[in-house]
């Protein structure tokens, strides 16, 4: 069997691409997953959340090379009730981030996985256990505890 | 006993040929693996790469986060306090290296997730390009502040 009429048979193209690709709506779909699918898109998305502020930050902080009225200006923009709100976002977004991190570095070390075992039902697989769940739940508190924290910080002015 | 004399050196020849083969495509392949060590890294390097900045940025934005809360908040933003941070030499060397601990770790994290979106040849090259070119063009923006931040006077 050639390998275009193989990629046929499995339902793709010429071009070995499947056509039951669900893209970025398969990525997205938390249904069936549970919380691991939300742990797994939320790490994606504050990720690339974090990347457009960080971006963002050394634009924001590249004004303080044209001197005290742009940096003013520039800091004028994020001293506003929808400035503060975003910044508490960037706040839990890094923590989520930094916790889930740390824990993915442990999962794909094989640290916490639990011990494989033979698939009986109702098929629960091992490596979804209470230490991962666990992981998962210090991160959305200390997420949570974070953003509280920078909110007091932000809105008293840090006195 | 000619024949036989024949025979061998037949033989020899043959084996000198398939010698000389394997040679040129040990040559040629060693060629190519040193290109490819070269040019590409493997991805078990690439994680640990990224596992690696995540946690040293970790640890570093602690520090520059710090840095703005061991005074009140307004007072910490303030332009000449600014300044003065970047004046310190430590601290310039601790925003560079959280300038750079960050972009390779988050558009290595960006280029993960496109390569997880697609796969084929036109499509990593692509995403390939575009992160390295992102990636130096964020830190020589960022290293551009620190330097010149670094030089202003405080009048």
């Amino acid at each position: 069997m050639t390998s275009a009429s193989s990629a046929k048979r499995i339902g793709g193209n010429n071009n070995n691409e499947r056509s039951n690709r669900e893209g970025l709506k398969g990525w997205l779909n938390p249904i069936k997953y549970g919380w691991e699918r939300v742990s797994y898109w939320f790490q994606r998305l504050t990720g690339i959340f974090l990347l457009v502020y960080f971006i963002g930050h050394v634009y924001e902080t590249s004004s303080l090379v044209n001197g005290p009225d742009a940096w003013a200006a520039m800091l004028e923009m994020t001293q506003t009730i929808g400035g503060h709100l975003f910044l508490i976002l960037v706040i839990g977004a890094s923590t989520f981030h930094s916790v889930n991190g740390i824990r993915l570095i442990f999962t794909h070390s094989g640290q916490g996985l639990g011990k494989p075992g033979r698939p009986d039902y109702p098929y629960d697989p091992a490596s979804i256990n209470n230490r991962q769940r666990s992981g998962l739940w210090i991160a959305f508190v200390l997420t949570a505890v974070a953003m509280l924290y920078g909110a007091n910080v932000l809105f008293s002015g840090g006195e | 006993m000619v024949q036989m004399f024949f025979l061998v050196e037949e033989s020899e020849s043959q084996k000198m040929t398939a010698a000389n083969i394997e040679n040129n495509s040990k040559k040629k392949s060693n060629k190519n693996n040193r290109l490819s060590r070269i040019t590409i890294l493997r991805e078990s390097q690439i994680m640990k790469i990224h596992y690696i900045t995540g946690v040293g940025a970790l640890f570093v934005v602690a520090v520059h986060i710090m840095m703005r809360l061991i005074m009140p908040y307004n007072m910490s933003l303030e332009y000449e306090n600014v300044i003065l941070n970047y004046k310190n030499i430590f601290y310039s060397l601790l925003l560079e290296s959280i300038l750079v601990l960050i972009a390779i770790h988050g558009f290595n994290g960006l280029r993960i997730i496109l390569l997880e979106l697609r796969q084929n040849e036109i499509w990593e090259k692509g995403v390939n390009i575009l992160v390295i070119l992102g990636l130096i063009g964020v830190i020589a923006y960022g290293t551009r502040t620190i330097i010149i931040a670094n030089g202003l006077s405080m009048g």
